[in-house]
């Protein structure tokens, strides 16, 4: 292999490399920088703080309320999400006549975007003349105020979440349950192999891969959800949706504190990689 | 003929940027839609080397936008609405440039005294008053005949009871739906800290500790509580106030589906410009009271202020200079904003002009008068934006039924940690 074919990879790679940098890497820096820096208030301009900022936000009780509804919001969604698209995508697989029309129609979702669904859901949800409380008050059932109680406000934040989310999800299941050879499901089956047994022992540990993707993503991408909660319920009510990521927001943006928003931000992106890190160890350890 | 297109696009090339160069533009990042056109158009026929592009966002994305683009030190906006209680926060932190070359002593003399002092940190001038406001009831005269209501008179001012009362005959299911489509009553800003501090300090109570900074034991005191939680019942006990926010309140009344609102003398401008879309009679009282507590108005508004990296600043002054003075104030009033205009000169045409004689324009007159009867500024504040933001929020809470007191606490454990930032 000549210098310039070993060289060749690299030159195809470094587009990739590039927008990586420059989209994910440097954003990451610059916001670990910024997390040591804070506005002086004194002389004006910044300054560096250390860890002044982290100590500040460990100290704050209302990051540590917005790290409970987060830990809560992503303990209920992910599983919720996960479960739903490897359903879905197992009834997307299913032969039958005019399936490709159903798969459609799951995959529709994937296709508007976040804002547009958020307002959407935010219309059908409208505590007084959203339609989900007209359909509730003609078959008896009283209105409910979806939005605006601290009971059900993280809830219809994880429905959409979820109305949003499955379809992307089902589509990689799809794809990896389209991968299993059939005659692995065959040989299974003339081994005497029932549905659930066939799924269990055949199906699922084929999907192990897909699975550990999926749920990395999707754990990431609810970490990260943000439209909804700005858009719909701006953290309330009494903070019951205040998710990290608006928190982070509002400081940075709303009350013009980038360095502690960024602290909050870095240890947010810490908990993601640990959470992941547990993530792709349990799922090995069970390969 | 070679020749003469080489010389022709020599010359083009020449003139074409000197031309380019005659105007210069600047940036003025505004809030909440106001037409801007015609008053633009007047500052630029005086002043053809200045072209104003105008950028509007809605309240809450103005702070937010400000937050970002002055906070990372851009150059643009040039000029900057300033809602007059941020002026400390963002002196504090040094985003506007100081005015005190731009203005006369004339002019100076010419602003309310208050509203000079609110644009003023640390012995500078660095925003330039633009308006101030007061708020009134305005009434559906028509719903309330319809309903054997008497109308108040323009000089009447009623109790929050009476209005509660009021408001309960108005409400109404009028297609029998079961969903109310008639509403009694609510405020314009409905969770805005600027139109509901009436409601506590009318009581007795303080918009903020004496510091500056302290709100334990401020906002969560029992005049506190005792006043949201009339704000509350009007939302959740007596249902005679929208909760949801779809559609405005200003929108709802002056559509002819709510009886009575606490709104801003704006109105009344909005009013002539659709008088045509207007089909019922309405009229205006004084800002109410509670029975057992004493009168008192919001009052401060807009002022303008400079960014301190602007690229053409001198060009920003003279805007900012014509527009918070003089002509260009009058202009800003009758044609912009419709905001209670900030100089004396201005304000004393609502006394002395025939024009507010008589008519929808008479209420201007009653107006101005009503500015002057115990007007209650908001809280001077460092972190008045985080104080507002987190009202909001509690409000809305409040709003939707959720405890009052609980709802307040939580605004003070929200407000006090932001604060600490400012206690050093």
């Amino acid at each position: 292999m000549t210098g310039r074919e070993r060289l060749m990879p690299y030159v195809f790679l470094l587009p990739a490399l590039a927008l990586i940098v420059i989209f994910n890497l440097f954003p990451t820096i610059a916001t670990l920088i910024e997390s040591l820096h804070g506005n002086s208030l004194v002389r004006g301009g910044r300054v560096f703080v250390g860890l002044g900022n982290f100590d500040r936000v460990l100290n704050d009780p209302i990051f540590w309320k917005s790290m409970q509804v987060t830990g809560l919001f992503s303990v209920l969604v992910n599983p919720i999400q996960v479960l739903l698209a490897l359903g879905l995508a197992l009834l997307a697989n299913s032969r039958v006549r005019g399936i490709s029309i159903f798969r459609s129609i799951y995959l529709l979702p994937v296709a508007v975007s976040i804002n547009v669904t958020t307002v959407v859901w935010g219309l059908m949800l409208n505590s007084e003349g959203g339609l989900i409380n007209g359909i509730l008050t003609l078959v008896g059932i009283e209105r409910q105020p979806f939005l605006i109680a601290p009971t059900h406000a993280l809830w219809s934040i994880i429905v959409l979440a979820t109305w949003k989310g499955v379809p992307l999800w089902t589509l990689f299941f799809l794809a990896g349950l389209q991968g299993i050879p059939q005659t692995v499901l065959e040989a299974a089956r003339i081994d005497g192999a029932g549905r659930w047994q066939s799924f269990r022992y055949v199906t699922l540990p084929l999907l192990r891969g897909v699975l550990l993707f999926v749920l990395v993503a999707d754990t990431v991408a609810n970490f990260l959800l943000f439209a909804p909660v700005l858009l719909l319920t701006r953290g309330g009510p009494q903070l019951s949706t205040n998710l990290v990521m608006y928190e982070t927001y509002r400081r940075g943006f709303v009350y013009g504190d980038l360095g502690v928003s960024s602290a909050m931000l870095s240890l947010m992106l810490l908990l993601v990689f640990a959470v992941i890190g547990v993530q792709f160890s349990l799922l090995r350890r069970r390969t | 003929m070679k020749r003469l297109l080489l010389a022709v696009s020599l010359l083009l090339l020449v003139v074409a940027p000197l031309a380019a160069q005659e105007a210069t533009t600047i940036t003025w990042l505004n809030c909440c839609g106001w037409p801007s056109e015609e008053v633009i158009a007047e500052f630029e026929a005086e002043n053809p080397d200045i072209n104003v592009e105008v950028e509007t966002v809605g309240f809450n994305a103005l702070f937010e936008q400000i937050q970002v683009r002055l906070g990372g030190g851009a150059s643009d906006p040039d000029v900057l609405s300033v809602d007059v209680p941020v002026t400390a926060g963002y002196g504090l932190r040094g985003w506007l440039l100081p005015l005190d070359d731009v203005f006369s002593d004339e002019d100076r003399a010419d602003w309310l005294p208050a509203a000079l002092a609110a644009g003023t940190y640390n012995g500078e001038l660095i925003s330039a008053p633009v308006s101030t406001s007061t708020q009134l009831l305005f009434i559906n005269s028509d719903m309330f005949e319809a309903a054997g209501i008497e109308v108040p008179g323009v000089d009447d001012r009623l109790t929050y009871e009476q209005i509660a009362d009021i408001a309960e005959q108005l409400t109404q299911d009028t297609d029998g739906d079961g969903v109310t489509d008639q509403w009694g009553f609510s405020w314009e800003q409905t969770v805005r800290i600027y139109q509901l501090q009436p409601l506590a300090v009318g009581l007795g109570g303080q918009s903020i500790g004496d510091d500056g900074l302290t709100v334990d034991g401020v906002i969560n005191s029992q005049a506190w509580i005792d006043g949201f939680t009339f704000y509350s019942d009007m939302f959740n006990e007596r249902q005679v106030a929208p909760q949801d926010d779809t559609i405005g309140t200003s929108d709802l009344f002056w559509s002819g589906k709510m009886g009575m609102m606490i709104a801003g003398p704006w109105n009344i401008n909005r009013y002539l410009r659709e008088a045509e879309n207007i089909e019922f009679n309405w009229t205006i009282a004084r800002h109410p009271y509670f029975e057992n507590g004493e009168v008192t108005t919001p009052t401060g508004s807009w002022h303008i202020g400079v960014n301190v990296n602007s690229d053409s600043p001198d060009e920003a002054k003279r805007f900012v200079q014509w527009i918070s003075t003089g002509a260009g104030a009058e202009a800003w009033w009758r044609r912009g904003s419709g905001d209670f205009p900030a100089q004396q000169s201005v304000l004393a045409l609502f006394q002395t002009d025939e024009e507010f004689d008589e008519g929808v324009k008479y209420f201007l007159r009653v107006a101005a008068d009503e500015a002057t009867v115990n007007p209650d500024p908001r809280a001077v504040s460092p972190g008045y934006l985080e104080y507002e933001q987190i009202l909001q929020d509690a409000f809305q809470d409040i709003r939707t039924g959720v405890d009052v007191e609980e709802s307040l606490n939580l605004a003070v454990t929200r407000i006090e940690s932001e604060m600490a930032k400012y206690r050093g």
